[in-house]
């Protein structure tokens, strides 16, 4: 009898020490990654604005003076129309990128052709290059356009782009079966009717996802803002705020419009973080 | 409710794989035509490429009279259901019904209206605001159908429908559709790989393998009359018994050897008449077929039996109804291995038997199965390919049939004795020699007539039903292998094969539009035999080009055919020169050569030298040579 106790004892206890540790290596972890943002929340509620006037790590002062003058001091740091740039651009390309990367993935899926391979192949190798490897081309080419300086150039360049990551989509749609597209066209539905009534409308999820990842690549893009954009009313917040990030006395002002600027994404991926998973595992296994 | 007629159809890949060959069919208005066969045979890919959801590769598929090669699935009034039911999940099943009358912009009230009715036959109606999730298997199938029927189509298809189902579900599914088939009276074509579901449904079916036709026929004729060991073996459950063996004629029987074991029996020849004669010699390896149910363990059929074999017992399986006996006939075989001398008999009620007991089985030979070991065709088919007939030559006379027949001039063989090989639609009912009618059988479509000639037997086919027991029949000699004094005289071929290309040329010609006349580039297309160049008919450069798309028709080779009737003496054609004159009596023909070819032509008086030949168009058939496909067939009637 004692003997059992013993091994029992021995065996909560073991279970006992897993779970502390495991905990510890959890908040260790959950610092590392939290600890950076706490403090830029911190530093967007200084009420002096300067990172000079922090005591230590932390501001000494707190006040809501950051935020006001976001929006109000426009003379120098226009954000309000920085933000206003950023949502169009951001919005007009998720709605282009995300019909062309959906009807890209569904012609990789459904038709057969004959450079679809080679095509498929092509852009699985292009898509290993990394994308800033084309920056002085992609600037040049607008150069010609004449699209420099322009917010629908930017747009252009994150529309085209977007289709280069169907294979996530194609492979969703892969998932459906050929036989609904078949029934579908003899029962007297054109190609195009079948994408719309059929294909589309059990694809949600697939689509929230692909509409996610098309708004959150020009939210939160500085590179080719930078480049594309020299008119200071034409900047996006990522381009606007690296130049308030420069003045050290603005850093409070910086912080705070770092905030702004992730909270309209935040709230997205909450309230679409069900189609976000559903989308992301969709296809992965054969029903 | 529309007939289908599928001639030379192919399918063949990029790759060079042909999955469907040479599919030729007529299907009449109402039927219900089963597609069977093992999987890759090219089944699905047949009803896909009537479906429209495979491009048909080369052939024609008419559907109500009217060519659909072209068309897309939604303009060909057919409608499908497929094997994992393809229902529109995000709909709900009255929507799912509904959609295909929408898409032809039918008022609401008659989709309504129709899909009720579809629902009420199909015993749906609770169901038609739930989705297709919310519903079983069968329920699911049963949509899958309602959405079909709705539409009235010209041709119901259905592809391996039950195979999704359950057992006791698939054999509930399966009176259904063959219910609904009498209610809705539109042509089904069903495609399966259960050769049950084939039987009990089709009221003809299509056996398949490898993409090839093996068979069409009734479920009985099937069963009864397999044309090949793969039908054989293929329908009927258990599989047919099939041994290795010889069969030797001796007289007016036949001794049967069964190889690897010492079973003989010997038959009357009178029951194996149609049995090619170059197979009764005793050498020429053939399988022996007979279906479990053919052999018999009861001792009054065994005393009654024209053959009996001994077999011993390994083990049975009782089914309730019967027992099946597994046996060999080879003693020393065991029973249980697929070797070419295991048998199974079926056995009515619970008998008995003890395994290594030595029983006798009856065999019978009235049911007998005989195939060729290598080539696995029968060769005791229901119309014989030949009557083997024994003449003797003597000057310009043949004696056969007990009759002296003169021989037309075209007709030079040696003297002596030898044999006379007739094919049935060789023997005319129109001529001098009198002839006692037996029996006659109607056998897809074609009447066989067996006739009585002086004692010998004789099978002929005829147009239709001869109303005269006494006939007076004749030989058409040029369809006659005459084999005498050691030299055999072929019959005269039925085609004319010339090579050839298909070109194209743009030639001006005056188009007249809104009273003006213009010249106008037009597009002639030619056939070139031998290098003659001749106008193609449209519909013949239209198959050219259903079968290769772009420029690559005017580079290839083709072999084009023609009867003897399908080309004539003209001033202007295909250079030939006259070799001989063949007068076969009431037809005269000249053999001519084009090149190395030997061209038979049918004409009315003699020639010789070089003449022109020109080809009639509409009586040609054309293959591809690359790809061995046949594009066009003209259908050689009566020469």
């Amino acid at each position: 009898m004692k003997t059992v106790n013993k091994k029992l004892y021995k065996a909560k206890s073991k279970k006992v020490l897993n779970v502390v540790i495991t905990y510890c290596v959890l908040l260790i972890v959950c610092f590392i990654f939290f600890f950076p943002c706490l403090w830029l929340i911190l530093a967007s509620f200084s009420k002096s604005g300067s990172i000079y006037s922090f005591d230590g790590f932390f501001p000494s002062e707190y006040g809501l003076d950051a935020f006001k003058t976001l929006f109000t001091d426009t003379t120098m740091y226009n954000y309000p129309k920085w933000f206003l740039n950023t949502l169009f651009i951001a919005a007009m390309s998720c709605i282009i990128g995300t019909i062309l990367t959906i009807l890209t993935a569904y012609v990789m899926s459904r038709f057969r052709f004959k450079s679809r391979k080679a095509m498929m192949k092509g852009t699985l190798v292009l898509g290993m290059f990394p994308s800033f490897m084309g920056t002085i081309a992609v600037y040049l080419l607008m150069t010609q356009f004449g699209l420099i300086n322009q917010r629908w150039g930017l747009i252009l360049i994150y529309s085209a782009q977007a289709p280069m990551g169907y294979m996530v989509q194609k492979g969703f749609f892969d998932t459906i079966p050929y036989s609904i597209d078949e029934a579908a066209r003899i029962d007297g539905a054109s190609n195009f009717q079948v994408f719309m009534k059929f294909t589309l409308p059990m694809s949600k999820p697939m689509l929230v996802y692909t509409a996610l990842t098309s708004f959150t690549w020009p939210w939160s893009d500085y590179i080719l803002p930078k480049m594309l954009l020299q008119d200071k009313d034409l900047y996006t917040v990522a381009v606007g705020l690296m130049s308030v990030a420069d003045d050290a006395t603005q850093f409070a002002r910086f912080a705070a419009g770092s905030i702004i600027i992730a909270i309209p994404i935040i709230i997205l991926y909450f309230c679409l973080v069900k189609y976000m998973i559903n989308g992301m595992s969709a296809g992965a296994v054969k029903q | 409710m529309a007939d289908l007629s599928l001639k030379h159809i192919y399918k063949v890949y990029p790759n060079g794989t042909k999955a469907v060959n040479d599919f030729n069919m007529q299907i009449n208005d109402k039927e219900f035509i089963v597609f069977v066969g093992p999987s890759g045979c090219g089944k699905s890919t047949t009803l896909r490429m009537i479906a429209g959801l495979e491009d048909i590769t080369a052939g024609e598929l008419k559907i109500g009279g009217e060519v659909v090669n072209g068309l897309e699935p939604k303009d060909r009034d057919i409608a499908m259901v497929f094997q994992n039911y393809a229902l529109y999940p995000h709909m709900t099943i009255y929507e799912n019904i509904a959609f295909g009358l929408r898409m032809r912009k039918m008022p609401k009230d008659e989709i309504d209206k129709k899909v009720k009715e579809a629902a009420e036959i199909l015993g749906i109606t609770d169901y038609l605001k739930r989705k297709p999730k919310e519903m079983s298997g069968g329920q699911r199938q049963r949509v899958a159908l309602g959405r079909a029927i709705v539409r009235d189509p010209k041709v119901m298809l259905l592809d391996e429908p039950l195979s999704n189902l359950d057992a006791k579900l698939r054999t509930q599914m399966r009176s259904e559709i063959v219910k609904l088939h009498r209610k809705l009276q539109t042509t089904f074509i069903y495609v399966t790989h259960d050769q049950t579901e084939a039987m009990t449904m089709g009221t003809r079916i299509v056996v398949m393998k490898d993409g090839f036709i093996k068979q069409v026929d009734t479920p009985k004729n099937l069963y009864k009359y397999p044309a090949n060991k793969f039908v054989a073996g293929f329908i009927g459950t258990p599989q047919m018994n099939f041994f290795e063996g010889t069969l030797k004629k001796d007289g007016d029987v036949v001794h049967i050897e069964f190889k690897n074991s010492d079973a003989k029996i010997t038959v009357p020849y009178s029951m194996l008449m149609k049995t090619t004669p170059a197979y009764l010699d005793g050498t020429k390896p053939v399988c022996i077929g007979f279906r479990p149910e053919d052999i018999s363990l009861d001792p009054e059929k065994i005393e009654k039996a024209h053959a009996t074999i001994k077999v011993k017992v390994s083990h049975t399986e009782e089914l309730g109804t019967e027992t099946l006996v597994y046996g060999d006939i080879n003693m020393q075989g065991n029973g249980f291995d697929d070797t070419g001398t295991r048998i199974i008999i079926k056995s009515e009620g619970f008998d008995e038997y003890a395994a290594d007991q030595i029983c006798d089985a009856a065999l019978n030979i009235a049911d007998i199965h005989l195939f060729d070991a290598e080539t696995e065709e029968s060769i005791l088919p229901r119309i014989p390919e030949f009557n083997y007939i024994d003449c003797s030559v003597k000057g310009r006379a043949i004696s056969a049939l007990d009759v002296d027949i003169a021989l037309p001039p075209a007709i030079v063989c040696a003297e002596g004795s030898g044999e006379l090989l007739i094919p049935p639609v060789a023997v005319t009912f129109d001529g001098d020699i009198p002839a006692t009618v037996v029996e006659q059988e109607d056998i897809n479509g074609q009447n066989l007539v067996t006739l009585d000639v002086n004692g010998k037997r004789l099978y002929a086919l005829s147009d239709g039903v001869l109303a005269e027991k006494e006939q007076k029949i004749a030989l058409d000699f040029k369809r006659l292998t005459i084999k005498t004094g050691g030299k055999e005289v072929a019959p005269m071929p039925e085609i004319n094969g010339l090579d050839g290309t298909f070109a194209m040329e743009r030639v001006s010609e005056p188009v007249t539009k809104d009273g003006k006349t213009k010249n106008k580039k037009v597009a002639k297309y030619y056939i070139l035999m031998d290098g003659v160049k001749f106008p193609a008919p449209d519909d013949i450069a239209n198959k050219m080009f259903a079968a290769l798309s772009g420029r690559k028709v005017f580079n290839t080779q083709f072999r084009y055919e023609l009867p003897p009737d399908g080309l004539a003496i003209a001033d202007e054609g295909i250079s030939a020169e006259v070799k001989a004159y063949l007068d076969y009596g009431r037809d005269k023909y000249i053999q001519c050569a084009v090149g190395e070819e030997n061209i038979y032509v049918r004409c009315d008086k003699e020639y010789s030298g070089t003449v022109k030949l020109y080809p009639d168009l509409e009586k040609v058939s054309v293959i591809e040579k690359d790809r061995g496909i046949r594009i066009l067939k003209f259908i050689y009637f009566s020469l």
